[in-house]
């Protein structure tokens, strides 16, 4: 009975095959030799292999003349023959034996060598050791790390704020961690060699604009803006960034922030400050530029310093509100891949904010001896003053090049043997001339403390 | 690659049909599309199976080549921001069994 009920539906099976209209039978068929088909099909990558023929290979192989592994480097590299210093870098600096007027630390408040700054590090480096031995994620969080990004959210009227372990580090991971590919970010060409390393890391479209020229980025602003509408669904996706710095390391200029903040609100762009020279040193109460021109914390998204200038400890922090700032515990490559701040450091930093909420009137005498330095200083023959009045940071730069960045070098190293030799230590500003993406004129850099 | 083991895939998008049990995991789901188009009483069985097909093509056409992007960050600073599925599947590998095994569904269908 089974038997039969199969056969009867197969030959109705047949004769609906016979009966099939031709298209029908072509179209299976057509199907099914596709199916095979991709079945025997080789998997293969989509990059094109370089078709060279074995005659080339041989050819370029013989051409290829291998680099020294060492470069020939110059003996006077001034990265061969450094001063050695010995003894704290305060007011006055040991230099090869020779004491000298310190114009060339960044110690800006003074707070390198005091003593209550030293007692705070003793009693932490008594209580915890040296070293932390371990990234935050890893037993490496100790309590005086979260009591400082605490002290520092509160000093700087925002929600939160985060440590990191090396200056440099921290805004060359906090711009990657917000800015991927397709995103596009507008920067100062002036910008310091750690926002250009994020930036290259971030692997976002950089548009440059010359420094200090808001007419300069309003025009690449609106340039995106015609961009955008033409394809504003790309656009919805692509996050715009302005970074800037408070005072600008390479020019000791200040950035119109007022300005930023009218752009960034006008072509929806978010701002990353980075306030390494202004932290500690600008507003009323030390609190950066955003206290100097009054602006609402709230309208900065990202505020990035490090603590090796006015703070005078090691490591960086970024505060901002808390939303943004908590992105950074597990994207913020610096963050979760190094080993913390030492303990001593941070508990050193913490004594450091306590003297600077104490003592506001330290600022303001920062600043009167800024000005005076800067007037002091104008009207050297030969010599011109970049930066501004009240930055405690300034370069002096040869008015006239005299036609090559090398001779200008040595003449300006003779000038640093010359204030040697008086007393007065001064350094050139180093750059790392084939990584920059934009060159600086060499000058000395002259710092205040 | 299975779930919770340290593993060094930028992209986990990529390897999700090579998985242990995907294939068998996806027949089944599109077996059970099958049945609950069935267990719906208009439809007689022929247009069921043209159902079945219409929607299956229709969800792939979605999640394979429409949608981009991944649904969680990858360490890579976004690479595959702008790729659908499918071209993310295998870093870009042409023609690899999984691959292969989503093209013959639909014509099998």
């Amino acid at each position: 009975m089974a038997t039969a009920a199969e056969q009867w539906v197969l030959v109705e099976m047949v004769q609906a095959l016979y009966e099939a209209p031709a298209y029908h039978l072509i179209l299976e068929g057509i199907l099914i030799l596709w199916i095979i088909r991709l079945l025997f099909s080789k998997t293969y990558k989509l990059q094109e292999r370089s078709d060279l023929t074995v005659k080339e290979k041989e050819e370029l192989i013989e051409e290829w003349q291998p680099e020294p592994l060492v470069p020939p480097v110059p003996k006077d590299h001034p990265a061969l023959n450094y001063n050695i210093v010995s003894g704290p870098p305060s007011h006055s600096i040991v230099v090869n034996g020779k004491k000298c007027v310190n114009f060339a630390s960044f110690n800006f408040l003074g707070l390198l060598d005091n003593p209550r700054v030293k007692a705070a590090a003793l009693a932490s480096l008594k209580k915890y050791g040296v070293g932390t031995c371990g990234p935050r994620g890893f037993y490496g969080t100790f309590d005086v790390h979260l009591d400082l990004e605490d002290r520092l959210a509160r000093f700087m009227k925002t929600e939160e704020a985060i440590i990191y372990s090396y200056g440099f580090a921290t805004i060359a991971s906090a711009i990657p961690a917000y800015s991927k590919r397709g995103d596009i970010v507008f920067a100062d060409r002036a910008a310091c060699f750690a926002i250009q390393k994020g930036l290259q890391a971030s692997r976002s479209d950089i548009k440059l604009f010359k420094h200090n020229d808001m007419a300069d980025l309003e025009r690449l602003l609106k340039e995106q803006e015609i961009e955008d509408q033409k394809n504003p669904r790309k656009a919805r996706v692509t996050r715009r960034f302005i970074v800037a710095e408070g005072l600008y390391v390479n020019t000791g200029a200040i950035c119109p922030l007022p300005e930023l903040v009218k752009l960034k609100y006008k072509y929806k762009a978010r701002i990353f400050l980075e306030e390494s020279l202004s932290f500690g040193v600008l507003g009323e109460h030390g609190r950066g530029v955003t206290e100097h021109f009054g602006i609402n914390i709230d309208d900065i998204d990202l505020i990035s310093a490090n603590m090796e200038n006015s703070l005078a400890s090691i490591g960086g922090f970024c505060c901002g509100r808390s939303f943004v700032i908590d992105h950074q515990r597990l994207s913020g490559q610096g963050y979760c891949f190094s080993a913390s701040l030492p303990p001593l450091l941070a508990a050193a930093a913490i004594e450091a904010l306590n003297i600077m909420e104490e003592n506001p009137g330290l600022f303001a005498v920062l600043k009167e001896k800024c000005k005076r330095i800067h007037k002091a200083l104008q009207g050297i023959s030969g010599l011109k003053v970049v930066g501004e009045s009240f930055s405690p940071a300034l370069h002096l730069q040869l008015e006239e090049s005299t036609g090559s960045r090398e001779k200008d070098i040595k003449l300006l190293q003779e000038i640093v043997n010359q204030c040697m030799s008086r007393s007065i230590a001064l350094t050139q500003a180093r750059y790392l001339e084939k990584e920059e993406k934009c060159l600086p004129p060499p000058r000395l850099v002259d710092m205040q403390i | 690659m299975n779930v919770g083991v340290a593993h060094s895939e930028v992209n986990p998008n990529t390897r999700v049909m090579n998985s242990r049990g995907i294939w068998l995991a996806y027949t089944i789901l599109v077996g059970l599309l099958h049945v609950v188009l069935l267990s719906i009483p208009f439809f007689s069985i022929p247009v069921v199976w043209t159902l079945t097909n219409v929607i299956h093509n229709l969800a792939m056409y979605v999640f394979l080549h429409t949608v981009k992007g991944t649904p969680f960050e990858t360490p890579d600073q976004g690479k595959a921001r702008l790729l659908t599925y499918w071209e993310q599947m295998d870093y870009g590998l042409q023609f690899t069994s999984s691959r292969k095994f989503l093209s013959i569904s639909p014509i099998i269908l």
